[in-house]
């Protein structure tokens, strides 16, 4: 589910990639810092993503320098100056990362998931009492997805509200203060939820309907046992629509934000990014070779 | 505090005539209620357009050319409006206006069941309001499934984010209806949100390098025109 909002590279300026970079190896430090080093692991560029937008809205310049990691222990690497921002990310990337591996393990008993939840268990107890309420209302959306996935619902909008729900409380970050700024942020993230839920079941359509398990799409559209690439294709151009539409309103959103700095690498992502991530996925491209750490 | 005009506009500070009006213009497309329709933060938009109108007037007004100033910010609105080639100024007030008279006639000549139009006036002017609930509740008492209330049941839906239901109602009242302004008027607009955003997102793509292919290619054919028309371009081939 995690790792479709990307940067579109080629596009992006030298500085403005060293920059995201700087973002990232942020919040990984964050992460090891706050949860310890293990929880590293857990790093998805979506949360990145949020981390850079959060930051976007604050005036003050990111300030870094130069550090090594474990992951790059012998070349210097640009890190941004940790923040209020890097921590609140961090915290959600714990809670989702430990509800998604429970998930795993309650639904397909994926021994990974239960070992998963066993390693963050003590990471994911510090993170729930920093923002309860967060957490329970993940965890309530979470229990209605799972419900509604076991009774088969047939309406991929009814399927995405529940993950677009928990994408719209992760981005309606508490410490943002404008009251402007938390509506749009709120609906940005439902929006983005709702494209990363419907993205994925378009991609994960083929591996489902051999394993049997449910998806969305394969519901809705009635999948009658035929050729699945057929199927594929005869949806593809609702699909489209559908997760179109939602970028769209993730761009008006967007339009609404006083965005301070990062300019370039929120442009890139919103305009380049996300587009070519869901042509890629509605065409069947995927970047097998593409490395996956920045 | 009152905001710096030009900063409202994203220019600098002794910006000319020309360009304090292509960034008014850029910001009023992007912020224009026809974008913002069937979306939760409409309101916020509106307010970005009034600041926007706002700083617009201030700087035409300071900037003395005077004769083209217009005092009226929803002057200066509906002008960018015009020069677009849309016809809807002042937006909201005509749509709203029309649809109502619209839907007055529908009742007169075709429905005779006065119940579900006063559930249907109710239910529009609660989506108009955002009260999604109650307006559901006004669609699930109506017995007569009609044009009107898969347009009606297609605007709580795109509220909400359900885009694939909305679109499906829509599209089912414009059939049922095809002649309804209102119906083709939603459909073409949801289609245009949707193609209008990957336009926007490709134009930053046409940006890419051609390949050497590409190049060499181009280059061929160029040769073979010049030497069509008698002249050389690579003189080795």
């Amino acid at each position: 589910m995690f790792g479709y909002v990307e940067i579109d590279k080629p596009e992006l300026k030298i500085r403005e990639y060293e920059l995201f970079r700087g973002y990232y190896c942020s919040l990984c430090k964050s992460l090891g810092r706050r949860y310890g080093q293990i929880s590293r692991f857990t790093l998805t560029y979506d949360l990145t993503f949020l981390y850079v937008l959060l930051d976007a809205l604050n005036s003050l310049p990111a300030g870094g320098k130069m550090q090594s990691c474990i992951a790059h222990p012998i070349k210097k690497r640009f890190v941004v100056n940790s923040n209020i921002f890097a921590e609140y990310t961090s915290d959600m990337n714990i809670i989702l990362m430990y509800y998604n591996l429970m998930d795993k393990w309650e639904d397909e008993r994926k021994l990974l998931g239960k070992t998963g939840t066993l390693v963050l268990r003590r990471a994911f107890n510090k993170a729930q009492r920093l923002y309860p309420k967060k957490a329970k209302n993940i965890s309530d959306q979470l229990k209605t997805l799972s419900r509604i996935e076991k009774q088969g619902c047939d309406s991929t909008d009814e399927a995405a509200e529940s993950f677009a729900l928990i994408m719209s409380e992760i981005f309606n970050c508490d410490h943002i203060e404008g009251e402007v700024e938390k509506k749009a942020l709120s609906w940005l993230g439902y929006n983005l939820g709702r494209w990363i839920y419907i993205l994925d079941a378009y991609d994960d359509i083929e591996k489902d309907n051999e394993k049997s398990n449910y998806n969305p799409l394969l519901e809705q559209y009635k999948y009658d046992g035929k050729d699945i690439k057929e199927f594929k294709e005869s949806i593809k151009d609702k699909v489209n629509f559908s997760l179109t539409y939602s970028l769209s309103e993730v761009e008006k959103a967007y339009s609404l934000l006083e965005i301070e700095k990062n300019k370039g690498i929120m442009d890139n992502i919103l305009y380049s990014g996300l587009i070519l991530k869901t042509d890629s996925v509605l065409q069947g491209k995927r970047e097998m070779n593409e490395k996956r750490s920045v | 505090m009152r905001k710096d005009p030009y900063k409202v506009l994203g220019i600098k500070h002794g910006a000319s005539y020309d360009e304090i009006k292509k960034a008014y213009r850029e910001l009023a497309k992007k912020y224009h209620p026809d974008r913002y329709q069937n979306n939760p933060l409409a309101d916020l938009a509106e307010e970005k357009m009034r600041e926007i109108n706002e700083a617009y007037d201030e700087l035409m007004k300071n900037s003395g050319g005077g004769y083209q100033y217009q005092s009226y910010s929803e002057q200066s609105y509906e002008n960018s409006n015009a020069s677009r080639g849309s016809t809807s100024g002042q937006y909201q007030y005509q749509y709203q206006q029309q649809s109502n008279s619209q839907s007055k006639q529908h009742s007169k000549s075709q429905y005779q069941y006065s119940a579900d139009n006063d559930l249907e006036q109710k239910a529009r002017s609660y989506i108009n309001s955002g009260n999604l609930y109650e307006a559901q509740k006004c669609l699930d008492k109506m017995k007569n499934r009609n044009a009107a209330w898969h347009y009606l049941q297609g605007l709580i839906f795109l509220r909400k984010g359900w885009y694939d239901r909305g679109y499906t109602n829509i599209q089912k009242a414009y059939n049922m209806e095809p002649q309804n302004f209102e119906y083709r008027n939603a459909l073409n607009n949801l289609n245009q949100q949707a193609a209008g955003y990957r336009q926007n997102s490709y134009y930053r793509n046409t940006h890419r390098e051609p390949d050497m292919c590409n190049i060499c290619l181009r280059l061929w054919c160029a040769d073979s025109l010049c030497e069509c028309l008698g002249g050389d371009l690579i003189g080795c081939c």
